[in-house]
């Protein structure tokens, strides 16, 4: 029997609305690929046909949730400085990923995490890559044109701690992130500054 | 003793290495307050050219006025002293939300004539309205968070921009789809938290003081300024009265407190009604009349007793911004965060010393005050003093009349008695009464400010006889008195 790629579309969001549930319910680490594929009405054989692991279901969630986050962001008017395009950037995500938070933490330890390049190279980047195309596009038109792979891994740091902050963050509202993440891009944004400064 | 402000950042006790070691007993306090709230390194480095140079002036305010207490004492206890402060001032400089302790401080001592030109003041003023230290994209995720939608839907307009700072964070004017103009103010993210904590580092570095003899009276300082700080971090409470105090005034009394919106506030964010007008500073520089003067005067008088005898609050916060004066010449009343609600124990000591203290009678006044602040027979200069204080304080309202509040000599008497009050801690008895003469104090510098002539005794009279109490037992021992 041959499957339309309609039917296999269809068969892909239920495992996602489905673990989103589960996890929701049950917490990630309770919940199993078994679970999954019950509560979406599929054999579990099935959904490896779909997703390896439950990290590449969480990935794809996240995915998701950053690509809405990138219109949102690319739909604001900003002439604002530095640092505080970048905030708006990453409050933009947050929002986004807002469902997903407890479960962001075995993300930051696979595809975002800062050692993930050098430890597995046949990971896929994409998220990291397209979140730094961005950072890079921000950068140049605050005038840095150049920005260099010291600078980068220095920006990623912050952004994965800022995120593991967040996962575990039991202030009202999060709001600890908030003042976390206005400070350290200020911390970043003023030092990249003075550095293109001193270059030039 | 007028000093200016470069002065006095000279006179900032001079920074050495030998501070490294005591922030070393610091450092596990300091860990454990990372682990549940970043260090604001960012925002420092934001400081720098606005914020650090207003701390620094209150701080060296601050420092001053500590050095003064440590005058009687010998050299090595000042240096003590000294060196005390100095640590304090270095933590200090790494603790961005206790600037605004500081600041608060410095607002406090914008009422000292004696050591706060009103150059400083001006000063304060200015850096003040310069410094907005949160940018859109943080406020509006704040609105967000706590309003459950962006800025943009949930207001007609909002103005990115700050037009006032507050101490924990800033004032945006906004309007309402109601077509209600309101001024919106927002906390800076976690700060309410942040300061218990910072509080906790500060004392950590000021225990080594403890042992001069001046401590008491320096940590009765700090815990007023803890309360009063606590107190302010708390929107929800500071919104409810403002709603009390509201319902208090009517449109004849010439004085209004802004209304709050509540479905537009929460424990982070007030949002009330925009008053349009000018702060007292700013009155002040237009060279207004006599009787203009006088007629501000009377509303701030009138306010505070409506707000004592009818609403059972003690407003105590008498900085200059936190009156304006509107373009329709209302008295604006702002900033209810910081309130002694006067509760049944305490309403009952307020009917008590009333009258004693309005005869201007030393006999009567002082069996009141050896009950009311705990002093014992054997106390005589305790007891010298806070009869002293109290007929300086109750002096405009026991002698009736038109008051002349800018006699100087008058107002600097008060100064020397509140700092010798403040340096003994003759005042610690009950845990408010400090606070309560910091109040004192701060009404009658106002007024002063406003060069003001105003009959305090016949407003005081009038608005006790609104609530109701019955005098008429005062009046034949007072004329047999008299007599
Ligand atoms: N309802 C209002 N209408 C107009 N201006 C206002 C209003 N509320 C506050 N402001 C402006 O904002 C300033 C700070 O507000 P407020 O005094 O309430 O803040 P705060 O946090 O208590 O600060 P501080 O203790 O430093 O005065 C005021 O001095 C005033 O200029």
């Amino acid at each position: 029997m041959r499957i339309t790629a309609e039917e296999k579309n269809a068969t892909r969001r239920r495992i996602l609305d489905a673990a989103v549930e589960l996890f929701r319910t049950h917490g990630f680490d309770a919940t199993t690929t078994r679970d999954i594929a019950r509560a979406a009405e599929i054999a579990t054989g099935t959904l490896f046909n779909y997703f390896d692991t439950k990290e590449a279901i969480i990935g794809q969630l996240a995915s998701e949730s950053f690509g809405k986050a990138r219109l949102a962001f690319a739909k604001q008017e900003l002439q604002a400085g530095l640092d505080e395009e970048l905030f708006a950037l990453v409050v933009a995500e947050l929002r986004q990923l807002k469902l997903l938070r407890k479960f962001i933490t075995p993300l930051l330890e696979t595809v975002l995490c800062p050692l993930a390049s050098a430890r597995r190279p046949g990971m896929d980047h994409s998220l990291r890559v397209e979140h730094l195309e961005l950072v890079v596009g921000i950068a140049k038109r605050h005038g840095i044109t150049e920005i260099s792979p010291v600078s980068i891994q220095m920006y990623w740091s912050i952004y994965i701690g800022v995120l593991a902050f967040w996962a575990e963050d039991q202030s009202p509202k999060q709001e600890d992130t908030l003042a976390l993440l206005d400070q350290s891009l200020r911390m970043f944004a003023a030092w990249l500054l003075n550095s293109a400064g001193e270059s030039q | 003793m007028a000093l200016n402000v470069s002065e006095l950042l000279t006179a900032l006790p001079q920074e050495t290495d030998e501070i490294t070691t005591p922030v070393v007993t610091g450092v596990p306090a300091l860990l454990s307050r990372a682990s549940y709230q970043p260090v604001p390194v960012g925002r420092i480095r934001r400081l720098t050219a606005l914020g650090t140079l207003q701390a620094k002036i209150a701080a060296a305010y601050l420092f001053h006025w500590l050095r003064g207490w440590f005058k009687s004492s010998d050299d090595n206890q000042r240096l003590l002293a000294e060196t005390h402060w100095r640590t304090a001032l270095r933590v200090l400089d790494s603790m961005t939300y206790l600037r605004g302790a500081v600041m608060k401080i410095g607002q406090t001592l914008a009422n000292f004539p004696d050591i706060a030109p009103v150059a400083f003041v001006d000063t304060l003023e200015r850096l003040h309205f310069d410094a907005p230290p949160m940018h859109w994209s943080l406020l509006r995720e704040m609105v967000h968070n706590e309003l459950e939608d962006d800025p943009e839907s949930r207001f007609a307009s909002f103005d990115k921009q700050a037009f006032a700072a507050a101490s924990l964070g800033q004032v945006h004017r906004a309007r309402l789809f109601s077509g209600d103009e309101v001024a919106v103010k927002i906390q800076y993210p976690g700060i309410a938290r942040s300061i218990e904590a910072d509080f906790r580092n500060l004392f950590l570095f000021l225990l080594p003081a403890r042992l001069s003899k001046d401590w008491d009276s320096t940590k009765d300082q700090f815990d007023d300024l803890r309360r009063r700080l606590e107190l302010e971090t708390d929107y929800e409470l500071e919104a409810a009265n403002l709603q009390k105090a509201r319902a208090l005034f009517h449109a004849a009394d010439g004085i209004v407190v802004p209304r709050v919106f509540t479905q537009f506030s929460t424990g982070r964010i007030l949002t009330m009604e925009r008053l349009e007008g000018v702060h007292i500073t700013q009155f002040m520089a237009r060279n207004p009349s006599q009787e203009e003067r006088n007629n501000i005067a009377k509303k701030i008088v009138r306010a505070w007793y409506r707000l004592m005898y009818s609403g059972r609050m003690l407003y105590v916060d008498f900085h200059p911004g936190n009156f304006l004066i509107c373009d329709d010449g209302r008295l604006g009343v702002l900033d209810f965060g910081f309130i002694v609600p006067l509760d049944d124990t305490e309403w009952e000591w307020f009917r008590k010393i009333d009258r004693p203290l309005t005869t201007g009678l030393r006999e009567d006044r002082l069996p009141i005050l050896k009950a009311w602040s705990d002093i014992g027979d054997d106390e005589t200069e305790r007891l010298r003093l806070n009869d002293e204080y109290a007929e300086w304080s109750w002096l405009s309202r026991y002698r009736g009349g038109e008051f002349d509040f800018s006699n100087e000599a008058e107002f600097r008497r008060g100064i020397n008695l509140f700092t010798e009050m403040v340096r003994r801690r003759y005042s610690r008895a009950r845990p408010n009464t400090p606070t309560i003469a910091r109040g004192q104090f701060a009404w009658w510098s106002i007024l002063f400010q406003l060069k003001a002539k105003v009959d305090v005794r016949s407003i005081a009279e009038e608005e006790i006889k609104a609530t109701g109490w019955d005098r008429s037992e005062y009046t034949p021992r007072e004329v047999q008195e008299v007599q």
